[in-house]
């Protein structure tokens, strides 16, 4: 290959251990057409394929799109969307999913995570069986729940029965009150074994002094848990917060197949209403589906930027 | 006396046990049901839904495969996954090793802008990604559906493989270049077989998230005979919703490749799914 001197400007060089040799054979540096053929790759999937489809996205917005006509409409878009009453309950389902079911993933999995690390038997098989559900497709866990649920022989149902509960059967995926329960418990099913696996990582990197003496301490396991256990793991425990937040903000696959936003929008996630109305209501209009997607592009963002910010400054107030 | 203070210790104990135990039968309970399932015939499920199999009806998977067109849905996702996964491997790998071997101005800039796209949502793209690909009659066609598949695994795929590329000892690359090699060599003779059990781990966990990807399939591809598995179970749930049996089946054949590559690399996977969740 060209073995061309460098051709960066050396102000650039960030690295304060850069070999003490001669600036012009610094071996981290290449010619640009070098990296061109190692980066160029990439760039270009991204650029095609991502940023390209999100800014042409954003500028659909501005149009109402029906086959090969464009109409600019200017903001009127961004206006239906605040008349939109169903966008608004969707925002809320998304909100309540986002905020709630993040909790419930991380706690089930640090108490599955201390559970395994208080060297309980079969400890190797358990921790491979409770994460067994992370590798099923959504596909696989809505029709599984699906039949979990069902009013006439789903196992929830038959277990009310079994146990003289009858009254408290009911159709819980056809129950606008219990609609949107139902899906988060079944994505909790599906995740808090992935959240199980971190803790359990974070708890192994702790130091063990602090662990062994609490425990001649006498201390009480929930005394243990609470002051010395989480406080250690914050740092964890706030990003598995954060990465389960990002993921209820796009949920969609579960909704979907499970209830279809339904029972009267009660599941109605921002992510279902886009797709159906771009791609399932006979509107044929791509422009107003195009906004909200901007919209909450740029509510995921903020909020992740938020979050960070939040959980970050608490953390150095607190040390 | 001597006994009381034994008693919260074994109350303990049992708690746990059983809370154990619960939470096994939680998780692995619906998915046995389902394998009991996918051996019985429908008539038989009908009859009883939680009984055991007495009679293995193997053949269900001969008819799910042959005659309820899993078989197409299947080699379609096989062959989107397979190729998408190793594009992506391969580019994602050339430019984490860019990024993280080459200094050059920039070089941050270039990372934050392919890491940052993991957090968009997917409505974001997705709607403008089925006008281009209708305009490039790519829509309907696995080689679209491929393309796609590649771009949504590319930040995952370079930010595993830049952390790890950056921890490989810059003497091995000094000294490879003191025998002559070039800078694509190196790539291909030091870093790529280094990298091995890094990459191992990005191929496993591509594979596994896109043979189970299920938005951008459903909405690029409508064409019956392009539906790669998770659409396809799907379509066919909702043309034959009362055909547990056979539904059984078609999800158990969607699993068993996941399943298969878990036993074989557990250990790979989990330190993949949780890279950059521990701090």
């Amino acid at each position: 290959m060209t073995d061309v001197a460098t051709i960066e400007a050396p102000a650039t060089a960030r690295a304060p251990g850069a070999p003490s040799g001669a600036r012009a054979s610094d071996p981290r540096r290449t010619s640009w057409p070098v990296l061109v053929v190692f980066v160029a790759p990439a760039l270009l999937v991204y650029f095609g394929l991502t940023a390209y489809p999100a800014f042409r996205t954003i500028y659909d917005s501005f149009f109402t799109i029906e086959g090969l006509e464009r109409i600019p409409v200017g903001l009127a878009n961004y206006n239906a969307l605040l008349q939109d009453e169903t966008f608004w309950v969707a925002v809320r389902n998304t909100f309540v999913w986002a905020f709630v079911a993040p909790v419930l993933d991380v706690a089930t999995g640090l108490l599955l995570a201390l559970a395994l690390y208080a060297g309980v038997p079969g400890a190797r098989f358990l921790r491979i069986a409770w994460f067994t559900p992370v590798l099923l497709s959504y596909v696989v866990v809505a029709i599984l729940w699906m039949w979990i649920y069902n009013y006439d022989w789903g196992v929830v149902n038959v277990g009310l029965r079994a146990v003289g509960l009858d009254s408290l059967t009911k159709s819980w995926l056809g129950d606008p009150n219990f609609a949107l329960a139902a899906v988060i418990v079944t994505h909790a099913w599906k995740w808090a074994g992935f959240n199980m696996v971190v803790c359990l990582a974070a708890i192994h990197s702790l130091p063990s002094e602090v662990l062994e003496a609490s425990e001649l301490d006498n201390c009480g396991w929930a005394a243990k848990l609470r002051h010395i256990i989480v406080p250690m793991l914050k740092p964890t425990l706030l990003n598995l917060y954060v990465l389960a937040f990002i993921g209820k903000m796009k949920v969609f696959d579960l909704v979907w197949i499970m209830t279809g936003g339904g029972p009267l929008w009660a599941t109605e996630t921002v992510s279902t209403y886009v797709y159906k109305r771009a791609f399932n209501w006979n509107t044929f209009d791509l422009g107003y589906p195009s906004a909200i997607a901007t919209v909450w592009f740029g509510v995921v963002c903020a909020a992740v930027i938020l979050l960070n910010r939040v959980f970050r400054s608490k953390d150095r107030l607190e040390y | 006396m001597r006994v009381s203070p034994m008693m919260p210790r074994l109350f303990g104990r049992g708690a746990l046990t059983l809370v154990i135990v619960a939470y096994t039968v939680y998780t692995l309970g619906p998915f046995l049901w389902l394998a009991t399932m996918s051996v019985r015939t429908t008539g038989e499920i009908s009859a009883d839904h939680y009984a055991w199999p007495r009679v293995f009806h193997w053949e269900q998977f001969r008819i799910a495969w042959v005659d309820s067109d899993f078989a197409t849905y299947f080699w379609n996702s096989a062959i989107v996954v397979i190729s998408a996964v190793a594009v992506v491997t391969l580019v994602g790998a050339a430019a984490a090793h860019a990024l993280a071997r080459y200094r050059f101005r920039g070089n941050r800039l270039i990372y934050g802008i392919l890491f940052s796209s993991i957090i968009f949502p997917p409505q974001i793209t997705l709607i403008s990604l089925y006008q281009i690909l209708v305009d490039y009659n790519l829509y309907n066609s696995l080689i679209g559906l491929t393309l796609v598949y590649i771009s949504l695994q590319l930040p995952l795929t370079v930010y595993l493989l830049e952390g790890f590329f950056a921890r490989i000892p810059q003497d091995l690359f000094d000294a490879a270049k003191m025998d002559g090699y070039g800078d694509i060599e190196i790539f291909r003779r030091i870093v790529l077989p280094i990298g091995m059990p890094a990459i191992a781990t990005t191929l496993i966990l591509n594979f596994i998230q896109l043979w189970n990807e299920f938005l951008f399939a459903v909405v690029l591809i409508t064409d019956p005979d392009k539906r790669t598995l998770p659409i396809g179970i799907r379509a066919f749930m909702g043309d034959h919703f009362q055909d547990i049996g056979m539904i059984a089946a078609g999800v158990m054949i969607s699993v068993i490749p996941v399943i298969l590559a878990y036993a074989f690399f557990s250990e790979k996977l989990i330190r993949g799914m949780t890279a950059g969740a521990v701090k």
